[in-house]
């Protein structure tokens, strides 16, 4: 398989502290990917950092042979990167359609004198894409919910607006932050199944952050573990589980030192 | 439940009225429009005129502060910078109406865009303080530049007229007023269902998020300023001739202020909710001022000006406390319920 996204010693400093240090990893074209990693081990700056929300420090990130390390954040969306946000970043006051509607933005040409005067072009465009989001709607099973304003509804159904919305980007890569946090295990089955579909039926390269072992080792192909800003591990869930370091950080030091200390 | 009304296509959802009952009713209101003048005495078309005058700047203000959620205390420089435009083109250069009115409008659009350059990098109550200094620069700077501005003397319009046919009467003139108002109206129902509306909504509501769907915020940002000013140059335009003399205090720092509090208290966000606020801010003022003049003696004349602020200004902390969505959410609110009757939701 071919390299869709590859990392390379990109490092985040935020003044004296350095959140990201010089990590490299290569995420495949068509795979799902995670990215894991105790609190604070600098993940969720990785994704805004790919995702441009931040710039990185150093080090570069290519998506599909482009170099997008310096790119306008506006323009990820049209490159084919949809993102989701770790604590819910949907538009609440708007209806389920609308959100998606935003992410539809970079495929539309509508300016601001075409929508005041809404001729048949614009009315033509809004047609069109209405009917692509309303397959995203069927696709994630939320026909229910569609003129509900998002903020209305429940936690579980927000998350899967939110991922609806990254999906009317059309992306090539979607990044998934936390999907399954505070979800319950019947929402976490129904995400782990929308992601394993999006990857099988829509080819889309899925790469996410996620504390929800279970669903990582799952459905993962490659993990990446991250601990104090640092890569200290890459590979298949098999060899994840058996790595020392990744055991290391998770579950801390063997236990003579500690009985030493009593 | 209200039933029966399927939509069958992606144009009917799109369509700006979603049921046959809405297309009634809107036409019910554009032939009331149409015949109001006929009806009614000169005096009070011509409280009409200003009010329909009053809610297109209004609903310029909605698109930037209620749809983008740029607060901006900027209006009534704009109105200014549009009347003036308009005042000056038609006076000193006698340019028909037809060309002074849109040129109002696109001089104070250019200033939106001046405007809104701060507005890249402020939010908030910074953004709010910086708008207030441009309306209180565009008064001194009409005041100075006296050889343009003819200065604090101000300068009197010719008459309304279009095409030959002079609009001297409130009657003849509130038919223009009237045409403007659909237009304006129309814009802003038009650019919030486009991708355009639906980006100013998503920079109110998460800019970050908004950014990462392809969304260029600054130049988002920007657009709302200019559309938005464009609306107020457009209402400033015509309050020049509707008054037909223009000078500072026609856009005192009070009518910045007064369409925000008209934007809350018909609801933010709201097309139609700007125009019911406009019409309630400026109906409760003009009932204050029957009532205490009907009073007579010392409450007439007194102590009714400051009574009429204190009013004034307790609707609008009412409203921010109890009704944050205006008007339109208390609307909302009784057609939920009376759809559903008997059923609670």
């Amino acid at each position: 398989m071919s390299v869709l996204l590859e990392v390379d010693k990109l490092v985040k400093k935020f003044g004296g502290v350095t959140a990201v240090n010089n990590v490299s990893f290569p995420v495949l074209k068509g795979e799902i990917f995670s990215l894991i990693g105790p609190n604070g081990a600098g993940k969720t700056t990785m994704f805004n950092m790919i995702s441009r929300v931040l710039p990185a420090t150093s080090g570069t990130i290519t998506l599909d042979g482009q170099d997008i390390t310096r790119i306008a954040p506006h323009k990820i969306a049209a490159l084919g990167m949809g993102r989701t946000f770790q604590n819910l970043a949907v538009f609440k006051h708007a209806s389920v359609v609308d959100n998606m509607l935003v992410g539809r933005h970079s495929h539309m040409k509508t300016s601001v004198l075409g929508g005041l005067a809404f001729g048949p072009t614009t009315r033509a465009a809004e047609r069109a894409h209405r009917k692509r989001v309303e397959e995203i709607i069927d696709f994630l099973e939320i026909q229910h919910v569609r003129d509900v304003p998002v903020g209305a509804l429940a936690y579980g159904l927000q998350k899967r607006v939110e991922l609806g919305r990254a999906l009317a980007t059309e992306p090539k890569l979607l990044l998934l932050d936390e999907m399954v946090s505070g979800m319950n295990a019947e929402e976490t089955e129904d995400i782990a199944r929308f992601i394993l579909d999006l990857k099988e039926e829509l080819e889309i390269t899925v790469m996410m952050i996620e504390h929800d072992m279970g669903i990582v080792t799952d459905i993962s192909d490659h993990i990446a573990v991250m601990n104090f800003g640092e890569r200290i591990a890459y590979g298949t869930p098999a060899e994840i589980r058996a790595d020392p370091h990744v055991i290391e950080a998770y579950l801390g030091h063997k236990i003579e030192e500690d009985t030493e200390a009593v | 439940m209200r039933t029966g009304v399927i939509q069958e296509s992606y144009g009917e959802l799109i369509s700006l009225f979603r049921n046959p009952t809405q297309t009634y009713w809107t036409w019910a209101l554009v032939i009331m429009s149409l015949a109001a003048p006929v009806v009614l005495t000169g005096h009070v078309t011509s409280l009409i005129n200003g009010m329909m005058i009053a809610a297109i700047g209004v609903i310029g203000l909605n698109l930037l502060t209620g749809t983008t959620g740029l607060i901006s205390f900027g209006q009534a420089g704009f109105l200014a910078v549009g009347g003036y435009t308009a005042a000056i083109l038609s006076a000193d250069y006698s340019m028909p109406l037809w060309l002074c009115v849109p040129a109002g409008g696109l001089m104070a659009a250019a200033f939106g865009l001046l405007v809104g350059i701060p507005s890249l990098r402020l939010k908030g109550l910074y953004l709010a303080i910086t708008t207030l200094a441009f309306t209180i620069i565009i008064t001194h700077l009409i005041l100075s530049a006296e050889s343009i501005t003819h200065g604090s003397s101000g300068i009197s319009t010719a008459k309304p007229a279009i095409f030959g046919m002079e609009l001297a009467t409130d009657k003849s003139f509130y038919y223009l007023v009237l045409a403007v108002l659909v237009l304006a109206i129309l814009g802003s129902a038009n650019i919030k269902r486009s991708r355009v509306g639906r980006a100013f909504l998503a920079i109110r509501e998460q800019d970050i998020a908004a950014r990462a769907m392809g969304v260029p915020v600054a130049r988002y940002k920007l657009y709302a300023f200019v559309v938005s000013s464009f609306y107020a140059g457009i209402a400033g335009a015509l309050m020049a001739y509707q008054i037909r003399f223009v000078n500072v205090d026609s856009f005192s720092l009070v009518i910045s202020i007064e369409a925000v509090s008209m934007i809350i208290v018909g609801g933010l966000g709201s097309t139609a909710g700007a125009v019911i606020g406009v019409v309630f801010v400026l109906g409760l003022a003009e009932i204050l001022n029957y009532v205490f003049s009907s009073m007579g003696g010392a409450m007439g004349s007194i102590s009714a000006l400051e009574l009429k602020g204190f009013i004034y200004g307790l609707t609008i902390v009412l409203f921010l406390r109890f009704e944050p969505d205006g008007l339109m959410g208390i609307y909302r609110e009784y057609k939920n319920r009376w759809v559903n009757w008997p059923f609670r939701y």
